[in-house]
């Protein structure tokens, strides 16, 4: 925010030297504030990382270690013989993919209908849907685990890991923000023409809300992956939990294997490391609408 | 082809009425300009006879088929957006042949109707480009090959210029008087500009704050303007409006006195009623309409207080009194800020307005 | 614009569907089996049944004074830690910008059980490393998780850990919208970066920490995982039970519904009082 400001002033009021040696010094003060507390930071992923390479006596040993071992493959078979942790991955993924293809679907027609339709009732259902988006899930945890367990006779099933969560009405709120946000002139154009409404959605207004497309899945993605409560309750049976159920299940227990805990851990933590790094800008873009209007 | 009749056409959003009966007959292959200030209701106008908007009341006709409820595929029309509303993810020849495609036309009558469209535009060159890649006169150019490539009925205009600079505004304007002469098809443009509307228009609407205030060819609205909205919107720079109160009747004249130019005198010739004597009215008179002192048939005395030289005319910017007036004379490059000089007024030159606005003719 | 009342909810159909029977309808459920004593089938309308037990329960209100303490302290906290990344990172000063982007929003992709999973590992009292590492400056470990205040402290640390970043996203995002020009106007009027600070970019972001607090508030109020992974349960001895976790023992251990659909309740007035006051503090000026 400065540096063009301060060019600009230098020459006017204040000789450039000591200009650029207050930046330095600035820039020094700052570093070295930001870059402990950013080692603190990453400290917590770095041991992650660390105990699932060790062996579970070099974990529980007094000797303070800060570097990589070379036991992680056979934590991850501890890990395996203690649960299927495989499996649970595999059922991880599906849900969280079939998810994220149900939510953005779901959730941009109706912020289309939001943004672009005039109709009966959107006032109702506007003041419904955004009055109640911030009550806790926990209200409807209750009734939810009712109709599903009991009334549907759901429990352990794939349906009731990606169907219950669709609710969400973040992504409703964030489509209607973008699609809002377009020239209304370019469906006109396309009414005009004589393009179906549908048609319209899905080859002029899908395709221009790619970004926020890319934003809203990774973020409903996200969600998905590390759900821990909903499948907690709703699919505890061995064969029918998610991967962070079945890693939840193992903390705690006497025997078990810490170092196979560690390496689930980075299991569910570092492809989605990787896809924060490759795609940091839609994840930071999909957060932050939530609050920027 | 076809014409459009608008017959007590009323728009409301909510409590608030935004045009207020509009009648409009629209002949077959007309091009008629709607032309006002902002928010005067000539956009919403257009878009209820593209069938965007719902129309609150009255009726709308195409090809002398009632279309109120009518889709806007439907209506025979074809319509350029303001902001071109040119598809961003698709090449020029997509953008233009998207309609087309996504209503299963056949595809070599789609790639006919696209080639004669670029013909016609001079955009062949540019089909494989995208929107974002293209000048904004190219985007122009695609808008309204998008319309073409329909076939239209009727052609919908909306501020389609108001996008460009000035020299491509002109260029523009050129190539859609040409393009209706080689169409032939019906026009409907609407614009704020009045230049724009007395260059390209058979006939043009006046509309005011949802009212229409005259409708008629562009140079019937420069001589004979119904009312002092129209004097003073049609014609640049605008017409210069000075008090004015009537002293007498003469037969088939009647006497103003100006009042800001110390008693002066007309005598204006009338054809219908005369005003009371002692009305205030409003003269208007147009900048160009000032004449050199004792050719009309009264003079004024003006100081001038700035002058502006554009080489063919100069333009006066005169006080008299509270009034400013704006003088066009082709022999004033000598003219500077502080002369006086006398100007003179001729009855048939100048139009007399009461003070409802009205002409008193 | 037209109606188009047919084709809006022809988009909306689907949506809606999902979101009344699994949003709207549990709302309203929620509300009326919290009246019901559903301890005995079948279950039966007993207003007082729950919410009497409710504001005699001891269990109840360690529950809600935990998880006010949790709130009173942490939040400020890391919402502070946010505001100082985020206006740092914003910093053109800044080299390497990335590696402390990374740094501190890397948190925010961790599932709450794997994060969970390493802070019980580090705080672990005989071989965790922040004990071995106290102890190799010389302090004396801590035995964490068998006291109340340190276990608290472990919980209150691992939730900022976690969000403190995810909070400086919006932040960053909130003093990216702030035009330059303002700052350039102050510099020229000779305003030290502090005063520019505390005088412009404060105010600016007013808004959005507000909004920053309130989800921070309504998701720590629901605080389930870490209390129920971290400190096993609750522990030691209740100390750091929270409200969810009270609620996840009487629904679904206890399956006694109405009394936890009384607690999710009280969730739900703390929300919806505490969302009141963020439109009140973000209000228009008149």
């Amino acid at each position: 925010m400065s540096s063009r400001s301060a060019s600009s002033r230098s020459s006017s009021s204040r000789s450039s030297s000591s200009q650029s040696s207050s930046r330095l010094g600035r820039s020094i003060a700052l570093h070295l504030f930001l870059t402990p507390l950013a080692l603190i930071w990453l400290f917590p992923l770095w041991m992650m990382v660390i105990f699932s390479t060790m062996p579970d006596r070099g974990i529980f040993s007094p000797s303070i270690e800060l570097l990589p071992h070379g036991s992680f493959l056979d934590n991850v078979s501890n890990l395996q013989r203690d649960t299927n942790f495989i499996g649970a991955i595999g059922i991880s993924v599906s849900v969280a993919v079939t998810y994220t293809f149900l939510s953005v679907l779901l959730t941009s027609m109706a912020g289309w209908a939001l943004a672009r339709y005039q109709f009966f009732g959107k006032g109702a259902v506007v003041a419904i849907i955004f009055g109640t988006i911030t009550l806790p899930y926990a209200v409807v945890l209750i009734p939810q685990f009712i109709m599903v367990a009991r009334d549907f006779k759901l429990a352990n099933t794939w349906v009731a890991l990606i169907v219950p969560p669709l609710f969400n009405s973040l992504g409703v709120l964030f489509m209607r923000q973008s699609f809002s946000m377009m020239p209304g002139d370019l469906f006109d154009a396309a009414r005009v023409e004589g393009v179906k409404e549908w048609r319209i959605f899905l080859f002029v207004a899908l395709p221009l809300a790619r970004p926020m497309l890319a934003a809203l899945a990774i973020i409903l993605f996200l969600a998905s992956w590390n759900n821990y409560l909903w499948p907690l309750l709703i699919n505890s049976k061995p064969g029918a939990m998610t991967a962070p159920v079945a890693l939840g299940t193992l903390i705690g227990l006497t025997k078990v294997s810490w170092g196979g805990i560690m390496a689930g851990a980075v299991m569910l933590t570092v492809p989605m490391l990787v896809v924060f790094v490759l795609l940091q800008r839609h994840f930071v873009a999909g957060i932050a609408a939530g609050a920027i209007k | 082809m076809a014409a459009v009749t608008l017959k007590n056409v009323v728009k409301r959003f909510g409590v608030f009425e935004i045009v207020h009966g509009a009648n409009i007959d629209v002949e077959d292959g007309e091009f008629v300009v709607f032309v006002g200030p902002s928010g005067c209701g000539k956009s919403t106008l257009l878009r209820m006879i593209a069938g965007l908007e719902d129309i609150s009341g009255g009726e709308i006709a195409i090809g002398g088929k009632l279309v109120n409820d009518v889709e806007p595929a439907d209506r025979g029309i074809a319509m350029v957006f303001q902001s071109y509303a040119l598809y961003p993810h698709m090449s020029v020849e997509q953008n233009l042949s998207f309609g087309l495609r996504m209503n299963g036309n056949p595809k070599a009558d789609t790639e006919r109707r696209v080639k004669r469209a670029a013909k016609i535009l001079r955009i062949a060159e540019l089909m494989k480009r995208r929107p974002r890649q293209l000048s904004g006169g190219q985007r122009q150019r695609v808008a309204i090959g998008r319309a073409i490539v329909r076939e239209p009925q009727v052609f919908l205009f909306d501020e389609p210029l108001s996008n460009l600079d000035a020299e491509l505004r002109v260029q523009m304007r050129v190539e859609i008087s040409r393009l209706h002469k080689e169409l032939g098809v019906t026009m409907i443009y609407v614009t704020h500009d009045q230049t724009e509307a007395m260059t390209l228009a058979d006939r043009i609407v006046v509309l005011n704050a949802g009212n229409i205030e005259q409708i008629g060819a562009p140079l019937d609205l420069y001589d004979d303007p119904a009312n002092r909205f129209v004097a003073g919107f049609v014609g640049s720079p605008k017409m210069n409006f000075l008090a004015a109160q009537v002293v007498g009747n003469d037969g088939d004249a009647t006497v103003v006195e100006l009042a800001n130019h110390g008693g002066t005198r007309l005598r204006k010739p009338l054809s219908g009623a005369p005003p009371a004597v002692g009305a205030e009215v409003v003269l208007g008179v147009r900048p160009e309409h000032f004449f050199d002192t004792g050719e009309g048939d009264c003079d004024i005395a003006v100081k001038a207080d700035v002058a502006e030289h554009l080489g063919s005319v100069s333009y006066i910017y005169a006080n008299a009194g509270p009034e400013e007036l704006i003088i066009e004379r082709e022999a004033s490059r000598q003219r500077a800020s502080g002369d006086h000089m006398v100007v003179s007024i001729k009855a048939g030159r100048s139009l007399l307005f009461d003070k409802s606005g009205a002409r008193i003719r | 614009m037209r109606y188009q009342n047919a084709t809006a909810y022809r988009f909306l159909a689907p949506y809606l569907l999902i979101f009344s029977i699994f949003w709207l309808w549990p709302i309203i459920s929620s509300f009326l089996i919290s009246f019901q004593a559903t301890r005995t089938v079948p279950w039966r309308f007993a207003p007082t049944f729950n919410w009497g037990r409710l504001i005699g329960d001891p269990a109840f209100f360690n529950a809600l004074k935990n998880t006010l303490l949790i709130l009173v302290i942490q939040v400020p906290v890391m919402i502070t830690l946010a505001i100082v990344m985020a206006v740092l990172l914003n910093s053109p000063l800044l080299k390497a910008r990335g590696l402390f982007r990374f740094a501190f929003f890397a948190p925010v992709v961790v599932g709450e059980v794997a994060y969970s999973a390493v802070f019980r590992l580090m705080f672990n009292l005989d071989y965790g490393i922040i004990n071995k590492l106290l102890n190799s400056i010389g302090l004396p470990r801590i035995d964490w998780f068998s006291n109340v205040t340190p276990a608290m402290a472990v919980i209150m640390i691992a939730v900022t850990w976690r969000w403190a970043g995810y909070n400086a996203i919006i932040l960053l995002a909130g003093l990216q919208s702030i035009p330059q020009d303002v700052y350039e106007a102050a510099t020229l009027d000779r305003v030290s970066k502090l005063k520019q600070f505390f005088y412009i970019t404060l105010p600016l972001l007013k808004p959005i920490i507000v909004f920053c607090a309130v989800l921070s508030i309504i998701g720590t109020m629901q605080l389930f995982t870490e209390p129920f992974l971290i400190t096993e349960r609750g522990g030691p001895g209740g100390g750091t039970e929270t409200l969810g976790l009270l609620l996840y023992r009487q629904g679904f251990r206890s399956l006694n519904f109405g009394y936890a659909s009384a607690i999710a309740y009280t969730m739900a007035g703390l929300a919806i009082a505490i969302s009141l006051v963020q439109l009140w503090l973000t209000r228009e000026p008149k």
